[in-house]
């Protein structure tokens, strides 16, 4: 399967994931859609690392890519966990955790 | 086209309309059923990669603990979990939309395992992905453990009582 459409398919396909998940960034107003929308974008590049993780010419390379892959999954996890308790907050503090209405931060 | 390639499509198709049907259906907690079923889809990519560790990484943490955390937000932000009266019960559209993903994994899996792969994506058995994680990226590892240690304190700091 190194054939050159199978690597435009995972490029495709991580690139569709890319961009869906920055039309969610961009258009939705709740906060925990926000935070699943961050969440296909980073699955996405974690896709990359995999795809070319598999295809690698050595060991080495290949384990450089799933060791980077590891790291983000623990790390993306980890955002997961602070952006809910940003939502517990404001929701506790404004009643609401639609990202419009919190604007204090607005020039 | 052989079946890594099917399953590769399907697995794809299923990807981006998994993602796309999370940010577009109008109840939260629908949302939340599909980025799991989006999660475990990506699992299944990584399967089909040999990346059998990412794999079971995936599917315990995203599909497993993230999910469960986010449907813990929409549990304790809102004061109903759906905005309308919704049907209860299991109706025969999920049940047959249940079986037929049941039935594709199935067969999926089923010819995975017959199949002879010739020169199909490289496998690395976890005992050295475990040595490249902590012998030669272990700073990096140390790294994330202080700033997962800095994003536990941040969020008990964030959640405490007595803070208006």
């Amino acid at each position: 399967m190194t054939d050159p459409f199978a690597t435009a398919g995972f490029l495709g396909l991580s690139g569709a994931l890319l961009v869906i998940g920055l039309f969610g960034i961009l258009t939705r107003r709740n906060f925990i859609l926000l935070l699943i929308s961050i969440e296909i974008a980073i699955n996405a590049a974690v896709l990359n690392f995999v795809y070319f993780a598999a295809y690698a010419p050595s060991a080495p390379i290949a384990l450089e890519g799933q060791s980077a892959a590891v790291v983000v999954i623990a790390l993306a996890a980890t955002e997961i966990a602070v952006g809910l308790a940003i939502v517990l907050a404001l929701n506790r503090v404004r009643g609401s955790i639609n990202v419009a209405e919190s604007s204090e931060l607005k020039l | 086209m052989n079946l890594e390639s099917g399953a590769f499509l399907v697995l794809a198709a299923a990807a981006v309309a998994t993602a796309l049907l999370a940010l577009l259906v109008r109840e939260l907690v629908h949302t939340i059923l599909w980025i799991a079923s989006f999660f475990i889809v990506l699992s299944g990519l990584y399967f089909l990669l040999q990346a059998n560790f990412l794999g079971v990484l995936q599917l315990g943490v995203y599909a497993g603990a993230v999910t469960i955390l986010l449907l813990f937000g929409v549990m304790t932000t809102r004061r109903r979990i759906f905005s309308r009266e919704a049907a209860t019960g299991i109706g025969p559209a999920s049940i047959v939309l249940g079986a037929g993903i049941i039935a594709v994994f199935g067969i999926l899996v089923a010819g995975l395992a017959g199949a002879t792969t010739g020169s199909g994506p490289n496998s690395y058995p976890p005992a050295l992905l475990s040595q490249a994680v902590f012998n030669v990226y272990g700073p990096w590892l140390l790294l994330v453990g202080f700033v997962m240690l800095a994003a536990l304190g941040g969020a008990i700091y964030l959640v405490r009582e007595g803070r208006e």
